[in-house]
């Protein structure tokens, strides 16, 4: 895969970097179903094999598997973090944006790629190898309302990590809790509450405080805001930031609120059925989005302004389901520019500017230049589709005449 | 030794509590259930052109803490072939607003104690001085209320995926609407009016989808199949209580250009609940500002987003983040949170978070202040007197 020269080219090797993400796979086993060849028989086997006494003698019925298909959630990502920065992943739901801030700390295990964490790879370690990186990538969840202990109080659940990691000596647990509290906006005689007994808000800021008291480096927040109201919103957002400035932290910010991605990362990954679409550092990304896609999702976010009255490019049609993406470029199903070329090439990331990445054929110079070479393809290849199936009718014609033909006989 | 602001409180007083609350509900019901004549549940509206009229609406919960004022006290009316859009936070009382005026709110807890909702009906005709009799929701007895709800008021709820019944076609969710209210209607045309729906509302194949299940069909699908079914009717208002957060948002922008064609096309009015200021600015003529049960500002959209007067309003305004703006400067938040629905004092609900707050509002509840002809806030600093 190293081969690929546009896409290696993004995460160059820098020591700088606290993570680096190259040709990141995941993928989901769909069930493997099977069938009985001929199923009225194969229950009449069954039966026999209950009742009899030497089960090895009756042959087990024929069955014919289906060959195992995947959901491609993460596919071929590609990226690189430097310390103390942030980037936004958006996307719309389903299109792989959790399940890539669960592989990167290694919650699902990876199909493929590299997963560099501080210069060390962190792909493929053990569990009990993985341990000592624990405490440095954290997790922020994304409702408050269901990922904190309901029987533990306050202090326990921040203390829990806390005293399994031995970050402080057993007697300072108490204190350091403390200070952690202070640090993420919550009051000292919170110390002794139950989760339930706060709001949203204060939920949020327990979950950040649980997060930071094993001192990571990286943290993971997946969609930390989106069940919050405005008002509360506007501070967990400050209080994120407060929280970089302070202690160097390293963001990976999941969410699919762009204004929020706007106003707190420094780049951004649009991702789509699992795919990068494009990724640049984010002003560059807003002033100049080029990828079809981004225009589309960032025309469609309302701006609180009666007055203004964008032109907006409403995307027809939903999401094609991840189990079965449509060939070539992810996206040209939905695209208004959708050319031939899209229908059965899948485009390569072209640094269009420096640092911006973006995969569609319309900012590559060599494809469109061909287009009609590329026209000429697309049609030999339909001609070959329908030849096949074609073919396919004909022999399922035959099969129907040979069936009817047996019974007959019978 | 008893503490202020416990959350806990002991089981005598919660017993205390649950045997006032149960007293209380019984009355409520009992009020309900008494034989009304029509006179008792028609009312005068105040203008001719407004579809729907809140007068004073106070709707509480008995709970078993005690009783929450979710609604206390909302004034506001609806014009006709407006949208009207609804904002404010969760746990504001918007939702409970449009509940009570589908008298949907959950019984015997939730109970509407005090006000008028007016709906401007064509079926009442005029009393003697000419003016135009209305439906008032809050006494009608529910026998009348199937007349009206799902076919002059519906509705459309926010979480598509729960609010259709999975056990049925859509198809047979969407005749029954016509059956329910058109009991003469053959099958037939139920049928082709729901596909008709259907089709307005965008549905690329109306057919297959008129014979398939809730769960086949993708969230953006489900709302639209709820708002053609809030369309079967031909209603007249429409409450759309958030039809877009549970969406994305390349679907939401879809959604809402929808209800917009479709608000223009059928000239029906629309209250838009929402917590999305951005959502608001783009839909609504009229915008509504709730806090804590309260009514804090109202008036046009460009009253409200160009020239904001609640301390709120504008604390609300600053704290979102701009997709337009590029600056790096802390984001303005309100501090502190929404109070405690439970034993509200009777004085400013919005004072310990105000930034600008003064001695007088340490004073009892602002009333409303008339600033220009259409906008109004409920707000000492513009208080002249």
């Amino acid at each position: 895969m190293d081969e690929k020269l546009t896409t290696s080219t993004i995460a160059e090797n820098n020591t700088d970097n606290i993570l680096e993400v190259r040709h990141l796979n995941k993928y989901f086993p769909i069930a493997k179903k099977y069938r009985f060849v001929e199923p009225m028989k194969a229950i009449g086997v069954r039966i026999k094999r209950l009742f009899a006494k030497d089960k090895s003698q009756i042959e087990k019925p024929p069955v014919k598997f289906s060959t195992t298909t995947y959901l491609r959630a993460v596919n071929d990502i590609t990226f690189s973090l430097p310390r103390g920065t942030t980037i936004g992943v958006v996307g719309e739901s389903g299109c792989g944006k959790t399940t890539l801030g669960r592989t990167i700390l290694r919650l699902y295990d990876a199909n493929g790629g590299q997963i560099i964490f501080n210069g060390e790879d962190i792909t493929n370690l053990k569990q009990k190898q993985m341990r000592k990186y624990r405490t440095d990538i954290q997790l922020v969840f994304q409702d408050p309302y269901s990922s904190l202990p309901p029987r533990m109080t306050v202090g326990n659940i921040i203390a829990e990590a806390v005293k399994v990691h031995k970050i402080v000596p057993k007697e300072q647990v108490g204190d350091y809790v403390r200070t952690v509290m202070q640090q993420c906006g919550l009051q000292l005689q919170y110390y002794d509450r139950y989760p339930h007994e706060f709001s949203g808000g204060q939920r949020q800021r327990i979950c950040i405080a649980r997060a930071l008291a094993v001192k990571p480096k990286l943290v993971i927040c997946d969609e930390p805001v989106s069940a919050l109201d405005v008002s509360i919103q506007a501070q967990i957002i400050n209080l994120l930031k407060e929280l970089q400035n302070t202690m160097g932290l390293t963001y990976v910010f999941i969410s699919h609120d762009l204004s929020v991605v706007k106003y707190i990362t420094d780049q951004i990954m649009v991702m789509y059925l699992g795919n990068m679409m494009e990724m640049g550092e984010t002003d560059e990304l807003f002033d100049n989005p080029l990828h079809p896609y981004t225009k589309a999702l960032f025309s469609a976010v309302p701006v609180p302004d009666p007055d203004v009255k964008n032109t907006r490019i409403i995307l027809e049609g939903d999401i094609p389901s991840p189990a079965n993406p449509p060939k070539g470029c992810k996206f040209h199903t939905r695209c208004s520019e959708c050319k031939n070329v899209c229908k059965f090439v899948e485009p390569d990331y072209i640094e269009a500017a420096p640092k911006h990445f973006v995969a569609c054929h319309l900012y590559n110079k060599e494809v469109m230049s061909n287009l009609s070479e590329y026209d000429r393809q697309y049609e030999e290849i339909l001609a070959e589709e329908k030849r096949l199936e074609e073919l396919k009718q004909q022999k399922g014609n035959k099969r129907e005449k040979r069936q009817k033909g047996t019974k007959k006989e019978g | 030794m008893k503490k202020k602001n416990n959350n806990y409180i002991s089981i005598k007083d919660s017993r205390k509590i649950i045997k006032e609350n149960i007293k209380q509900m019984r009355h409520y019901e009992a009020l309900k259930r008494r034989k009304k004549e029509p006179a008792e549940y028609t009312s005068v509206m105040r203008d001719k052109n407004n579809i729907i009229e809140i007068d004073n609406l106070k709707t509480v919960f008995f709970t078993d803490n005690g009783t929450v004022m979710s609604v206390n006290g909302v004034s506001f009316a609806i014009p006709q072939k407006k949208i009207v859009g609804v904002v404010g936070e969760s746990g504001c009382g918007k939702s409970v607003t449009s509940l009570s005026i589908m008298q949907l709110v959950q019984s015997p807890q939730g109970q509407v104690i005090e006000g008028e909702i007016r709906y401007n009906s064509d079926d009442l005709g005029e009393n003697e001085n000419g003016e135009k009799l209305a439906y008032n929701i809050v006494k009608m007895p529910t026998a009348e209320m199937y007349k009206v709800r799902g076919k002059d008021i519906t509705m459309i709820f926010q979480e598509p995926m729960t609010s259709l019944n999975p056990v049925f076609t859509i198809g047979f969710q969407l005749d029954e609407v016509s059956f329910t209210h058109n009991p003469e209607i053959s099958k037939e045309d139920a049928k082709a009016c729901s596909i008709d729906m259907l089709k307005k509302v965008g549905i690329a194949m109306p057919e297959h989808v008129y014979k398939s299940y809730p769960h086949e069909l993708s969230g953006g699908m489900r709302q639209r199949v709820m708002i053609a079914m809030a369309l079967v009717g031909d209603p007249k208002l429409i409450i759309a209580d958030e039809p877009t957060t549970a969406l994305d948002v390349t679907i939401q922008a879809q959604i809402l250009e929808l209800l917009k064609k479709l608000q223009q096309e059928q000239g029906c009015s629309v209250m838009l609940i929402t917590h999305d200021l951005g959502v608001i600015a783009e839909m609504a003529d009229e915008v509504v500002v709730m806090y804590a049960g309260k009514v804090i500002e109202k008036g046009t959209a460009s009253d409200i987003f160009h020239n904001p007067m609640h301390p709120y309003t504008i604390g609300l305004q600053k704290s979102k983040p701009l997709i337009t703006s590029s600056s790096s400067e802390p984001l303005y938040s309100i501090p502190g949170q929404v109070p405690n629905p439970i034993n509200l004092p009777n004085s400013c609900y919005f004072k310990n978070r105000c930034n600008r707050c003064t001695e007088r509002c340490n004073g009892e509840y602002p009333k409303e202040i008339q600033v220009s002809d259409t906008h109004f806030v409920s707000c000492y600093l513009y208080d002249k007197d």
